[in-house]
């Protein structure tokens, strides 16, 4: 029973080979739960799809009225909006709880997490799928498979873009959940931040005023999730490619300090519940 | 060697509160007013390896909050702890290698997923090693009696299986100190007895050190051999259970039945209950010997039966709840109410 007594020792804290295995098994673990209940998983996944169809046919009829708006022709919405899609799919798949984090923080459950080896952020994120993201990720690879011209080359670039903006998406909306820490319920905030940041990324650059776009490069980092990508996407342009990661490097370290700062305030509670 | 060293351990809540009354919820929204809670008031002790240690107290007490900043959950606002020669609130995470803990109303179990899934994610959580994890899991499934239900989903076990399940996923990177907060809460008589064995058997086999907060008398009595009483955040009582005990040794339960209606009417021993053919009676024996109550009851009439018992553990610890909550309230008598409220909170809640 003691042999396990010499295999924990400090120094494995922070192995990047142990996180990847325990990030592989999270997500292994959480596939797993969301296809226990397989109908409800069918229903989300095509119900997703559809609720961004219905937006496709929209842009699809006012662009063949109007002409391009706000510079964006419809191929570049549907771009957009694939987009946008795979990557807020992608967020919420992997690290399913960055909506939830102030309900789990409120609730006192972070105490779990904080009781196992592990960075309690990465783990408390990545403990949890949600269903209809499978839908979104679909989607943006359905769009592009539909829109013309689009060879390996862009396929491969859809994926390194869509990864960063993914991250960014997981940064501002884990570091809108963390002001819990600070000032209670912060849901109203969090959710106004999280539609937002979604609202302003499917929408045409050009609709947005000079002076906007400033906070769609910053605190709303729209441009970085959305217009950015658009214009790499278009120009083929790999070597802006690094510096959207980098970006979204930052936008993570900076999403991970607020949460470290706001832990130290953390008082857990005495809630009773289950893990799902 | 001490595993567990508290040195003048303090936590303070601020809670915002709202004064009652007209238009004062609105001022205090523009003008919040707080209130300072001190959940625990400067505890020091120490566990030695191997220990198996009961930390009781009443609602509110301070228990669950010093078993969270045990665990590196909770920082203290003064004092220090070290567990295992770390320190929780600085060294959580190289701490979390070497304690396993159960809180009763958390599970660490995906509620959707079958307990083997769980435990293989935990081992990836615990970086053990995939063959070390198969023999490991093999053995609690085995030790726990798991096998029965370890393929079905956590959300179709009864609470009983589930805690079993909880406290061998806590001891899959075993352990050299668990922390158990309230594990059997909620369990059935049947239930609580097979958690009581497997804690006596890990702690006798495996020598894992286990820090207990429980309501459940029977739990203290067979499992722990020392008893840690806080009140008011303050430890009370720090001493073994044989001498926890010892303190009620003056005070006796005699229970009689007889073979006919008899009338108990003896000066200065009322029974604390009675039928007309049986009493119990609450003797303390610095006043009357044992020999002179027999010998009384026997007088009565023609004894069917007589029993003779120590004070119930609850009892004796109700009434060091009751004697601190008199000495807080200064005075005021709490009395035998202090004691029925004392022994109503022992017996169900938590801190």
């Amino acid at each position: 029973m003691n042999e396990l007594n010499t295999i924990q020792p400090a120094r494995r804290t922070g192995r990047l080979g142990a996180y990847l295995r325990f990030m592989g098994m999270a997500f292994a673990v959480n596939v797993k739960a969301v296809l226990e209940y397989r109908l409800n998983f069918l229903l989300q996944f095509f119900g997703m799809m559809l609720n961004n169809a219905a937006f496709a046919a929209f842009w699809a009829v006012l662009i063949a009225r109007t002409g391009a708006v706000g510079g964006y022709g419809f191929n570049d919405v549907m771009f957009v909006w694939g987009f946008v899609s795979s990557a807020f799919g992608l967020a919420h798949i992997v690290f399913g709880n960055i909506r939830g984090l102030s309900r789990i923080v409120l609730e006192g459950s972070l105490d779990v997490y904080l009781l196992q080896p592990k960075d309690v952020w990465l783990n408390l994120l990545a403990s949890r799928t949600i269903v209809s993201a499978w839908g979104d990720l679909a989607y943006g690879f359905i769009i592009l498979a539909l829109l013309p011209g689009h060879g390996p080359l862009h396929w491969l670039l859809f994926v390194a873009l869509m990864v960063p903006a993914a991250l960014i998406f997981v940064a501002v909306f884990a570091g809108a959940e963390s002001l819990c820490f600070f000032m209670g319920n912060s849901s109203g905030i969090s959710s106004a931040v999280s539609e937002f940041l979604l609202t302003f990324s499917l929408y045409p650059e050009g609709v947005h005023g000079a002076w906007f776009r400033w906070v769609l490069y910053t605190i709303l980092p729209s441009g970085f999730v959305a217009f950015v990508p658009l214009r790499i996407f278009k120009a083929l342009d790999w070597p802006l490619v690094p510096l959207l990661w980098g970006i979204a490097i930052g936008y993570l370290a900076l999403s991970y300090c607020l949460f470290r700062v706001g832990l130290k305030r953390y008082e857990s509670g005495n809630r009773m519940d289950a893990r799902v | 060697m001490s595993v567990i060293q508290i040195q003048q351990l303090t936590k303070h809540f601020r809670t915002r509160f709202t004064p009652e009354g007209r238009g004062k919820a609105l001022r205090a929204f523009f003008r919040p007013q707080y209130r300072l809670v001190e959940a625990v008031k400067g505890i020091s002790l120490e566990v030695d390896e191997g220990e198996v240690v009961a930390f009781l107290g009443p609602n509110g007490a301070g228990k669950s909050t010093t078993i969270k900043m045990l665990t590196g959950i909770l920082q203290p606002t003064s004092g220090g702890s070290r567990v295992l020669g770390l320190d929780p609130s600085r060294q959580r995470q190289q701490l979390a290698w070497q304690i396993g803990s159960v809180f009763g109303q958390r599970s660490q179990l995906w509620y959707h997923l079958p307990p083997a899934d769980s435990f293989r994610l935990l081992g990836a959580i615990y970086e053990v090693d995939k063959p070390v994890l198969a023999r490991r899991t093999a053995e609690l499934v085995e030790r726990f009696g798991l096998g029965d239900f370890f393929d079905v989903a956590v959300r179709k076990l009864s609470l009983g299986q589930r805690i079993r399940c909880e406290i061998a996923a806590s001891l899959l990177h075993a352990p050299r100190v668990l922390f158990l907060d309230e594990p059997t809460i909620g369990l059935d008589v049947v239930a609580r007895r097979e958690i009581r064995g497997l804690l006596q058997e890990l702690n006798r086999n495996d020598k894992v050190t286990v820090f207990i907060t429980s309501h459940d008398m029977g739990d203290i009595e067979k499992i722990c051999k020392r008893a840690i009483i806080i009140h008011h955040g303050e430890v009370v009582v720090d001493e073994s259970m044989k001498d926890l005990k010892h303190r009620a040794l003056a005070r006796k339960y005699v229970g009689v039945r007889y073979q006919s209606p008899v009338t108990f009417a003896i000066p200065g021993l009322p029974p604390i209950k009675h039928t007309d053919r049986s009493a119990s009676f609450e003797v303390d024996t610095r006043q009357h010997t044992l020999q002179e109550v027999v010998n009384k009851l026997s007088a009565l009439g023609e004894l069917e039966d007589i029993t003779i018992e120590d004070e119930p553990l609850e009892n004796i610890i109700a009434d060091i709840f009751a004697s601190r909550n008199e000495q807080s309230a200064r005075g005021v008598a709490v009395g035998l109410a202090g004691k029925a409220l004392a022994a109503q909170t022992l017996a169900g809640g938590q801190s």
